[in-house]
């Protein structure tokens, strides 16, 4: 657009008349209206902006969670509250309770049992506050062939009339909680970690979204929030706290935490609570009674992706025999076995 | 020629900006509108809820089971053609006579290997006379549905019976109907899953080694 024209002059030794023709003027008019209009639709959808997209001003100057101090928690705390009361009209329970001592966090799955009914998937989301839509599940439930343990050809969309099939078998993934999480690894901002009882933990304000932490993660147990989650109101679980269920917000990863919120008070995570087969088996590892470490020892214990040297919280084991995979012994029709 | 072609810029970008502030192709968001889940998926119950007393129902009546069997004598052994209780489908396995569970004389009990009562409450040691390494892992907590606390100085735990999910005349597990799939943003319905052996590169080599359909 180099007219001499409409050009003034970039010489200080021109006086500061500038000259500028008709047609100059009509074209330089009409650049800066398409650019100013350009620029208008690109920002348009700023228009749609709510208050709540926002982070106030307390949000935007907190601390990391490690670095707060007991008033800086509960101060957080009311503000989350508050926000939970606006956002959804719930009154909220929201705690922070802090890792047991002597505790370690150990989760045991029998594959021999699990059928792959997916209620452990859907009682999480309930528990946990995840969106319903778009879904954010932390469970997927792998249905493979029986006699190989091939997760690439793994089906999670499978939608038979019942369940289980008889030459399919089900193996349920979710967080593994990690002893030496990747994920914790290429965090660029710290903004999770290891918790003393082996629970990896976001703090979901310190977040920017980056989603290193999923590419990382070789369970695939990290979910990322693309859209504001929509939660119907009535479905809030309102038993909350800071590291583990509070409502996220657009562009935050969230994951598994063991429903920290429960269990370090004592309570049994929610896929355990809900399974009608007792495939889940959760405890304190440290504790020589615990169902958990029973089965470390005397079970036959799977860890998916041992190679990859994560060293996970999370155990599958099976059974000797008498599980749901052998033939049945009395044909049900005896007329057909013959 | 130049002067034409610096007038025409501006007017495409302002011709372009109006187009777009019409909004010609708008925004489809693939999130979708919240579906409520089904009740059956949330139930937490236990597939069984057995009382665990030796009644049986007829009608509005309720009998303890030696009601009736004070006065009419069973079968010294029972066959598979039932007259009473046909109700019952026996299909556990082998054990098709119901003396190896049920005391002969007791009818409101089990009977252990040594003929001894057991009461109706304790089924689990009726379950453990054949299926000893299940029993052994019931105990231990590995088998079975626990719910309630794990730590159990901070709250009660509740450890459910074989009965409670296993049908003890049909002991199998029950299928049942799984809940809806995800249909998450990543995980929603794609293609069926291919066998790793498609992407083997020497298949063309091995014909054995091609890749049969999977799913």
């Amino acid at each position: 657009m180099a007219n001499p024209d409409s050009n003034p002059s970039s010489g200080a030794a021109k006086p500061a008349t500038p000259e500028m023709s008709r047609r100059g003027f009509f074209v330089k008019g009409t650049a800066v209206a398409a650019g100013l209009s350009a620029l208008a639709a690109a920002m348009s959808p700023l228009r749609h902006l709510s208050a709540d997209d926002l982070p106030g001003l307390e949000e935007f100057l907190q601390k990391h969670y490690k670095e707060m101090t007991p008033e800086d928690k509960t101060r957080a705390l009311a503000r989350i509250q508050e926000h939970v009361q606006r956002r959804f009209g719930v009154t909220a329970k929201i705690a922070d309770p802090p890792p047991l001592d002597g505790v370690e966090f150990v989760y045991g799955l029998n594959i021999s049992r699990c059928i792959g009914c997916r209620k452990c998937v859907h009682a999480c989301v309930q528990e946990n506050n995840q969106s319903r839509s778009p879904e954010i599940q932390y469970i997927r439930v792998l249905e493979m062939e029986k006699g190989s343990i091939d997760v690439e050809s793994a089906n999670h969309h499978y939608d038979s009339a019942q369940v289980p099939r008889p030459d399919k078998w089900y193996m349920p993934v979710q967080c593994h909680q990690c002893a030496k999480p990747p994920c914790v690894k290429v965090c660029p901002v710290e903004a999770t970690w290891q918790e003393p009882d082996g629970i990896t933990v976001i703090d979901y304000d310190w977040c920017i979204g980056c989603r290193y932490c999923e590419a990382a993660c070789p369970y695939w147990a990290r979910r990322f929030n693309f859209t504001e989650p929509q939660i119907p109101a009535g479905d809030l679980n309102a038993n909350m706290s800071y590291l583990s269920n509070r409502p996220r917000r657009k562009g935050v990863m969230e994951k598994c935490t063991f429903c920290l919120h429960r269990t370090r008070v004592g309570r049994l995570p929610a896929c355990l609570e809900v399974c009608p087969t007792g495939s889940r088996k959760f405890g304190n590892v440290l504790d020589p009674n615990s169902e958990v470490h029973y089965i470390l020892k005397h079970k036959r214990v799977y860890v998916l992706k041992e190679e990859v040297g994560t060293l996970p919280r999370f155990f599958y084991y099976f059974d000797e025999r008498g599980s749901r995979y052998r033939e049945p012994i009395a044909p049900v029709n005896p007329k057909e076995a013959r | 020629m130049k002067r034409a072609q610096s007038f025409w810029v501006p007017l495409v970008l302002f011709a372009g900006a109006g187009v777009l502030a019409l909004n010609p192709v708008p925004f489809e968001s693939p999130v979708v509108s919240v579906t409520p889940l089904p009740a059956r998926v949330t139930d937490s119950a236990p597939v069984r809820q057995p009382k665990l007393v030796p009644e049986y129902r007829v009608a509005a009546f309720t009998y303890q089971c030696s009601d009736c069997h004070r006065i009419i004598p069973s079968p010294q052994e029972t066959l598979r053609s039932l007259t009473q209780h046909t109700e019952i489908t026996l299909r556990h396995g082998l054990n098709t006579r119901c003396f190896n569970c049920h005391h002969r004389t007791q009818r409101d009990a089990f009977v252990d290997d040594w003929g001894e009562p057991i009461p109706w409450n304790q089924p689990q040691l009726v379950c453990a006379k054949c299926h000893g390494p299940v029993y052994r892992d019931w105990q231990a907590g590995s088998h079975g549905r626990i719910n309630g606390f794990w730590d159990t100085t901070r709250g009660p735990q509740t450890r459910r019976k074989c009965i409670e999910c296993h049908d003890p005349h049909a002991p199998p597990f029950p299928p049942m109907r799984p809940a809806p799939g995800p249909n998450t943003l990543r995980m929603g319905p794609q293609e069926p899953p291919r066998h790793a052996a498609e992407h083997d590169p020497l298949r063309v080599f091995a014909p054995d080694r091609a890749p049969k359909p999977s799913h």
